[in-house]
């Protein structure tokens, strides 16, 4: 690979990084700790929350079209909440057809990856960004793609570290939790200089 | 004080939203730098828990439990409309400073995943006692989250300019905001562990003066 595509890549990275959901906006930081128990856990999480994000905001372009700036700006987050509801209804009815283990072991959690601050932002932080711009679904739906690689990264990053942040060699007070968000603190802030 | 009443109190502090359970904590990080911010979600975030948690309680229990989620998100958006409207006339600023982060308050975890997980496994005067407890331990952290970070990075309490040396610009920041909070949870954690410690030292002495 040649410097010039090396430096690229990296230039892209850190523009990705610069967007993330959760290092620069703070969004499912909750979920991210509830799922980072297990790897089985964060890997689905994340995927749920990717397709949520890119398909949600496929939808969200549509409602976006329709209520506009006006009176019914207000009622947008009703919007997004029934898309989003109605795409978690043909997830698990997915899910139900093709495993019905499958579909009995994730129903009673995957409403945490559906209904939160990560995927409902990334609908909001898309629409925000587009607002009063003649845009594509195409940039709706790659705008969430992102959103949700940017979760996708920041899981990756906590993984790496998270038997350092709960080992014996932590004081007990900050073991766990609190180690974690400290230490998505310094990421942040290599992000915000690297920014 | 006995074990009922103990769990109805627990949100407030021994299994407060923010600190213990890390629910709710991504309007602390970004919004909780200033007072007003703070008054403003408090507002919010109090109005649209308490009436979506108790609305939601009369949902029939025989719906299915995926179906009976999106119902509640629907109830927290639909309260979401009026509460926004009323925070309009009295903090204007503050909701379009905090622009996306207003409205994500309906989503919270204490209505998409609590009232299933403990709220309705209650009963209903006692999920009240329990919720309002649950909504002021929130309220409570936002509030000393952003006194303490609009001091420390403005030097200012409410807008008001304070005779403050200590200033690290840093903590209004994204990333003074998870510094921040990992801070103090790590401090409530001790404070918790202290507290349980002196219990168990004194029912230690009770059971040694009582044999």
């Amino acid at each position: 690979m040649t410097g010039v595509k090396k430096m690229f890549l990296v230039t892209e990275f850190i523009a990705l990084l610069g967007t993330n959901l959760i290092l620069m906006q703070a969004l499912g930081t909750s979920t991210l700790f509830i799922a980072c128990n297990s790897k089985k856990n964060l890997v689905f999480t994340a995927s749920v929350i990717t397709f949520f994000t890119t398909f949600g905001s496929a939808v969200s372009y549509f409602i976006d079209r329709f209520a506009g700036n006006g009176k019914l700006s207000d009622f947008r987050l009703l919007f997004y909440i029934l898309a989003t509801g109605f795409l978690y209804v043909f997830l698990l009815s997915v899910f139900y057809f093709v495993s019905r283990n499958l579909f009995e072991k994730i129903r009673k959690y995957i409403h945490i990856s559906v209904f939160n601050c990560a995927v409902m932002g990334t609908l909001f932080t898309v629409s925000e960004k587009y607002s009063g711009y003649s845009v594509s679904l195409s940039e709706y739906v790659l705008g969430g793609f992102q959103a949700g690689a940017g979760f996708i990264i920041a899981s990756l990053i906590l993984t790496s570290a998270y038997r350092s942040l709960n080992s014996a060699k932590v004081p007990v007070s900050f073991r766990g939790f609190p180690a974690m968000l400290i230490y998505l603190g310094i990421i942040s802030m290599a992000v915000y200089a690297l920014k | 004080m006995n074990k009922n009443k103990k769990k109805t109190f627990e949100g407030l502090f021994s299994d407060n939203t923010v600190l213990y359970s890390f629910m709710v904590i991504s309007p602390v990080i970004m919004c909780g730098n200033t007072v007003k911010n703070a008054l403003a979600l408090i507002y919010a975030f109090s109005a649209i828990t308490f009436i979506s948690v108790i609305v939601s309680s009369f949902v029939p229990k025989s719906i299915p439990y995926s179906v009976k989620i999106i119902i509640y998100a629907v109830i927290s958006a639909l309260v979401y409309i009026p509460v926004k409207m009323t925070a309009q006339e009295y903090f204007s600023e503050v909701v379009a400073r905090t622009g996306i982060y207003f409205p994500l308050i309906a989503v919270n975890s204490l209505i998409t995943v609590q009232t299933e997980a403990k709220f309705f496994r209650m009963p209903k005067i006692k999920m009240i006692g329990s919720l309002v407890c649950h909504i002021l331990g929130f309220d409570a952290v936002m509030l000393v989250t952003a006194f303490i970070r609009e001091l420390v990075s403005y030097g200012t309490v409410n807008n008001r300019v304070m005779d403050s040396d200590f200033m690290i610009s840093g903590s209004g920041t994204v990333f003074g905001g998870f510094i921040f909070l990992g801070l103090l949870s790590g401090l409530y954690r001790k404070i918790s562990s202290l507290s349980e410690n002196e219990q168990v030292n004194d029912r230690g002495e009770e059971n040694v003066s009582g044999n």
